[in-house]
């Protein structure tokens, strides 16, 4: 699975190091502080249209390696792609030549309506069908490949067949796209549905993870003793969710990992500390770099 | 067991109206926590996406209604204007037409003009880039070309007709200056405000008649000539040299 490598001078493939997601408040601090951060992912559908965003993310793209994450594409869909979208889609990529290109294993489009949230699928073999049938279209639209992440559920469908893990293996084997391991995802959904999340992680295919999320959430009081997670994106990352990390790092070895934070943006700081201490948990598992070298 | 089109079809009935999510409703595992409450999670994560969205597309209306009463008028609105792409920038198109029939909101009578002037901002910080025609350009055309040449608006430029002081009320609350919304007479012609992107941000004046005159046929692409001479009395020439050195179109690419 070879990163397609940009042309130009900007920075390519994206390093197995912290990244951290990129929101629009902290552009002019990225832009005139050049903080020391491997690489940045933002959120495709923000910089669709042009003006002052493009132009910054452009300024920003120059020197730093870029992910674009994608929450619109709906792969899940059972109508099939927007056309208009992908190509949205497809001319960013063209023009930021991003490292990784990566969507969600969710769906937000029905009848030309966008719901506007990762909804979640019914877990059947007709659902594996239709997914890897929009993954593969994307993959030939961009000509690329992406990575699919697994997304946090506050719902399951009573006619699901196929574990989740299974599920987004399925997808990787018969697309060729790899998988985004969201940790923070697994925490909240294993945590919400009685899941074991250990044994989720054991079960995706080392190979086919490109890139690890990590991200806060916060417990809502249902009342009566019950409780949900809801990833919110608003807080630190919860000491059981670092302790998932190094669990996934021990079986996929060190990857690209973001840290997501969408609501309630702190300062850069606060992010560069929190992709520090990530940065910190990977050195453990990077393997030493032989070089070899003629002379 | 449903097919995944009809679960989406249902499931899309049961976000926009929690009383038609019965059938959705009947194919979600429940337990200690309920069907409709798992189905809320999702409709209340979709409402706030979308309200954020009209929050930053409209920020002026939410200041001069406060934030209660836009995320009400917006939860209306979205109700009956499903957003129909992931590309929520281009989403609210309606918000000024809405609002003008919005009771609630009819003690606010420049509330419609204000979405309408936000509406046309937000897309003007949103169009796409493109290289400004500057009068160099013009330079190696003899006089009957000019005549006949027919100009590109820049993908951001709006004309926006108004019959409150809109701008005015934008002005002063984009600049943060509410005292001084005290001051502001109402009452006023109907004018047009012709506005675009600049590096520096959006540029917004007002046009008088014989301006807009000479400028609305030539975004409509009737030859300069032509539009030159709709303007009456006034220096159409010095009003396009203007619009040029403003940035106001484009060169062909």
């Amino acid at each position: 699975m070879a990163l397609l490598t940009p042309s130009g001078a900007a920075p390519g493939p994206i390093p197995a190091a912290a990244g951290i997601g990129l929101r629009f408040q902290h552009h002019r601090a990225v832009i005139e502080t050049r903080p020391d951060i491997a690489w940045f992912e933002v959120h495709i559908e923000n910089y669709m249209g042009g003006g002052k965003p493009l132009e910054q993310l452009e300024t920003i793209r120059r020197d730093y390696a870029l992910s674009l994450h994608g929450v619109g594409l709906s792969l899940g869909s059972a109508d099939g792609l927007d056309a208009d979208h992908l190509e949205r889609v497809r001319r960013l990529t063209l023009r930021f030549q991003p490292g990784l290109v990566s969507e969600h294993l969710s769906w937000s489009v029905s009848a030309g309506q966008y719901l506007a949230d990762l909804l979640p699928l019914p877990l059947t073999e007709e659902a594996l069908d239709v997914v890897c049938d929009n993954v593969e279209r994307v993959q030939e639209r961009l000509k690329r490949w992406i990575l699919v992440e697994n997304p946090s559920s506050y719902l399951r469908f009573r006619h699901s067949t196929i574990p989740e893990w299974e599920f987004l293996a399925a997808v990787a084997a018969r697309t060729g796209c790899g998988i985004l391991c969201d940790v923070n995802n697994i925490f909240v959904s294993a945590s919400n549905h009685g899941w074991d999340a250990s044994r989720y992680l054991a079960a995706l295919p080392a190979g086919a993870v490109g890139e690890i999320h990590l991200a806060g959430h916060s417990l809502r009081d249902l009342g009566q003793g019950r409780t949900i997670r809801i990833d919110d994106h608003g807080s630190p990352v919860i000491p059981a969710v670092w302790r998932l990390y190094r669990e996934a790092l021990a079986h996929f070895g060190a990857l690209p990992t973001l840290i997501e934070w969408d609501t309630d943006v702190p300062p850069l700081d606060t992010l560069t500390d929190e992709a520090q201490k990530a940065e910190a948990i990977l050195d453990a598992f990077r393997v030493p770099q032989v070089h070899a070298r003629a002379s | 067991m449903p097919a995944l089109r009809e679960l989406q079809r249902q499931f899309a009935r049961g976000m926009w109206s929690p009383s038609e999510s019965g059938t959705i409703e009947a194919w979600i595992e429940g337990d200690a926590i309920a069907e409709a409450d798992r189905l809320s999670i999702y409709r209340n994560t979709m409402t706030g996406v979308i309200t954020n969205a009209m929050r930053l597309t409209y920020p002026v209306v939410e200041r001069l209604v406060g934030a209660k009463f836009f995320a009400g008028a917006v939860g209306i609105f979205m109700a009956a204007n499903l957003p129909r792409s992931a590309y929520l920038n281009a989403y609210g198109a309606d918000f000024a037409a809405f609002l003008a029939g919005f009771t609630p909101a009819a003690s606010l009578p420049y509330l419609p003009d204000v979405a309408a002037l936000e509406w046309a901002v937000a897309g003007a910080a949103a169009a796409d880039d493109a290289p400004a025609l500057d009068a160099r350009d013009l330079a190696g055309f003899d006089p009957i070309a000019l005549e006949a040449l027919r100009l590109i608006p820049h993908p951001s430029l709006r004309l926006v007709r108004l019959t409150t002081p809109a701008d005015t009320i934008w002005r002063i609350l984009t600049a943060g200056d509410e005292a001084e919304l005290a001051g502001i007479t109402l009452a006023t012609e109907p004018f047009t405000v012709i506005l675009h992107r600049r590096t520096e941000g959006i540029a917004l004046r007002r046009l008088s008649e014989l301006e807009c005159a000479v400028t609305e046929p030539i975004l409509q692409g009737r030859p300069l000539g032509e539009a030159l001479m709709a303007g009456g009395g006034i220096d159409a020439v010095a009003l396009l040299a203007e619009h040029l050195a403003s940035g106001r179109f484009t060169r062909t690419a």
